[in-house]
């Protein structure tokens, strides 16, 4: 058990680290059943980090964040991913625009980004680099948003942005937000998924396909 | 109480609509609903103009004027999409267009979509408020699809996609400005992001966080108000969706997305003044102005020309805004109360004209005046309301804004933004021109005469739009001017 405030907000930076770690390999590797275990392992950290933070600032409800984002995040959403990549039965390859070295490198841009940024907010505070990771964790889920062409791996990517969202709102309050928006934005979450599970079964019916790049009738 | 009836009322539709089956007791559910939120709206304003904002359920919710002038604009908005609605499902229902079920998946997530943008000005809570404006979307993404074809699917995967990433820009910006605020609101952050709280300590926030979380609702809001660059979903999603729906999204989601942004500006004000944010806003407004003109002028397509009008209205208002003063502000509500009322009455044209002749295309559909003369006749009008000409009511927040823009002396600003409405209307007045008065093709329907449904709530939006062109009554001019208020900073 983290017993010091100093341990625990190490602790705390090496579990952001490691969700950053698992974000670049998302960005390297083409399996998207890889993708779905590596968003589960990355949200297992976020809830470790929820729990640590939990712990060192005696906020109950922290608790309750962890508990929902392990069920939530490790269990459910990779569950009913695996469940629609096996219903809709598509390919195993995720198809990248730009491929997996430059990609690295664009990411790598993208966290000093993040820290550049984030430099102004975490010297006021405590001087934690969570924050930047946090910021880093968003940039480069969007950036694996816009270089992913398959509908469930854009969903994936977003997904990991969220998880950058909630790593920032713990490591600037060391609470997270006031309950009843979390438990809001969680819940919009699960919508979001749930919809966006209709639309690729649909999109799967009518076009074929789950290649995105295929949706391209609309201009002007 | 009264909050929460307006709340209560559309849950309870949507819990009735999604039991029920026949599609006479879903459309009297929806009427009933859309008819009942309209005194209670009324009856929300004249309290909030009378005396101080009302609060609710623990300061769970909060209305002020601003709240109560967007909760009755989606009111009226509700009002009269729900009485069009019935004729332009009946007409897809005939037409083999969509089957009972989607029907009913239409009836059910009218009221939720109603429900959503109803919470998002009534809630205190600035995350609650986020909330609502991602449910709102989620709703809207399946009503785009509604009609399941190839374009609608795409249209609302781009929404979905891009509404997403803006509104994980906005919940980035709400955490911001949560961390901003927490060293002036102290220990209780379970009210952190209470705005009644908010506003009366915003002149001690962090301001490094501040400008920080600011840029980031802004980008993130204005997504959902269509602002350039994030506006990219809007032509698509309007175009595809149900006239009716996209009733809702353009002429009172719209309001909520800016009703989301002046929430953020007025704190950013009080932190960091007024020429940050004003800057912001007025780049934002202009280039949204600017970005949607060569497109209504190159338009091809009836439905997606009311989304660009949009995208431009948007830039308007939030340049009014920018401009600040109280001439900013004023003009900035007016626009919005105005464009809420006008914007309907061409949805509901563009709707009956692609129901009749069966294509979105300007090319073809002509002479709609002779075979629609009704809708033909106030199509042409709507456009002359919608592009700001005299003696209708836009024009008179347009005039405002751009005296807001010369008042702060700031004459280089003022001339884009009166090239860019001027090409506006050019564009606009030219299409819609052909289209209502240009010989019809000889392959054209038969002239016919709308449904008694789709004509009620035609003739009910044209006759507001011709009374506010001559006359605001005052009541409502106080709460435009007490939201204006809100704007500069009262709380």
């Amino acid at each position: 058990m983290p017993a010091s405030p100093q341990l625990n907000l190490q602790l705390i930076t090496l579990l952001a680290a490691g969700m950053l770690v698992l974000q670049l390999l998302m960005v390297a590797q083409r399996q998207l059943l890889t993708n779905i275990r590596l968003f589960a392992i990355q949200s297992l950290l976020l809830a470790g980090i929820a729990g640590v933070s939990a712990f060192s600032n005696h906020a109950p409800h922290v608790y309750f964040m962890a508990a929902l984002t392990f069920g939530g995040k490790v269990l459910f959403l990779p569950w009913f991913l695996r469940r629609l990549v096996r219903q809709i039965g598509i390919g195993q390859e995720m198809h990248p625009w730009i491929n997996p070295p430059t990609s690295m490198l664009i990411c790598g841009g993208l966290t000093l980004l993040g820290y550049l940024v984030a430099r102004p907010l975490t010297t006021a505070v405590s001087g934690t680099n969570t924050f930047g990771v946090a910021m880093a964790l968003v940039l480069t889920g969007f950036f694996l948003l816009i270089n992913r062409r398959r509908a469930l791996t854009q969903v994936l990517a977003l997904l990991s942005a969220e998880n950058g969202l909630f790593l920032a709102a713990i490591s600037l309050t060391g609470q997270g937000m006031p309950l009843v928006v979390e438990l809001g934005v969680f819940f919009d979450l699960f919508i979001a998924v749930m919809v966006v599970g209709i639309l690729v079964f649909r999109i799967r019916a009518t076009f074929a396909t789950t290649d995105v790049h295929q949706l391209n009738r609309l201009k002007g | 109480m009264l909050l929460l009836a307006i709340l209560v009322t559309p849950l309870a539709a949507a819990t009735i609509c999604a039991a029920v089956k026949s599609r006479g007791a879903l459309e009297t559910v929806n009427l009933i609903m859309s008819v009942l939120l309209c005194p209670l709206a009324i009856a929300l304003a004249r309290r909030v103009v009378r005396q101080e904002p009302v609060g609710a359920l623990g300061d769970a919710l909060h209305a002020d004027a601003l709240s109560a002038l967007v909760v009755c604009l989606t009111a009226f908005v509700g009002f009269v999409t729900s009485i069009y609605a019935v004729g332009h499902l009946r007409h897809d229902a005939r037409s083999g267009k969509v089957s009972p079920k989607q029907i009913r998946r239409f009836y059910t997530l009218m009221p939720l979509l109603t429900f959503a943008m109803l919470l998002v000005p009534l809630a205190n809570n600035l995350g609650v408020m986020w909330v609502a404006i991602e449910g709102a979307t989620l709703a809207s993404v399946l009503l785009v699809a509604l009609y399941n074809e190839r374009t609608s699917l795409e249209a609302a995967w781009k929404y979905i996609i891009i509404g997403s990433v803006g509104i994980s820009l906005a919940l980035f910006g709400t955490i911001v400005t949560y961390f901003a605020a927490s060293k002036a609101v102290g220990i209780e952050s379970s009210k952190g992001l209470n705005w009644s709280v908010l506003i009366t300590v915003a002149d001690k926030f962090n301001p490094a966080a501040m400008r920080l979380g600011f840029i980031l609702a802004l980008v993130g809001y204005g997504t959902k108000a269509g602002l350039a660059p994030l506006h990219t979903w809007k032509p698509d999603a309007y175009a595809e969706a149900p006239a009716p729906a996209a009733t809702l999204l353009g002429a009172a989601f719209i309001n909520c997305a800016l009703y989301a942004i002046v929430r953020f500006t007025v704190l950013a004000e009080k932190t960091l003044g007024h020429r940050f944010t004003g800057n912001l806003l007025i780049a934002f407004g202009l280039a949204s102005i600017l970005i949607a003109a060569p497109f209504i002028v190159a338009q091809r397509n009836f439905r997606r020309i009311l989304a660009y009008s949009s995208i431009d209205h948007a830039g308007i208002m939030v340049a009014g805004i920018g401009f600040g003063g109280k001439l900013g502000a004023i003009g900035a509500m007016l626009h919005m109360l105005f464009h809420a009322v006008t914007k309907p009455l061409m949805f509901f044209c563009a709707g009956n004209v692609q129901q009749h002749y069966a294509t979105p295309y300007f090319r073809n559909a002509t002479g709609v005046i002779k075979t629609l003369p009704l809708t033909g006749g106030l199509f042409l009008m709507g456009t002359f309301a919608v592009t700001g000409t005299p003696p209708f009511s836009i024009f008179q927040s347009e005039f405002t804004i751009l005296s807001a823009a010369l008042a702060e002396s700031r004459p280089w600003l003022a001339t884009i933004f009166i090239g860019g409405v001027v090409t506006i209307f050019c564009g606009f007045l030219v299409h819609i021109a052909k289209l209502t008065l240009g010989t019809p093709q000889p392959d054209a329907p038969a002239p016919a005469t709308e449904s008694p449904w789709k004509l009620t709530a035609l003739v009910v939006v044209a006759a507001a739009v011709i009374v506010l062109g001559f006359w605001v009554p005052a009541p409502l001019y106080a709460l435009v001017e007490q939201s204006a208020e809100i704007i500069r900073g009262s709380p």
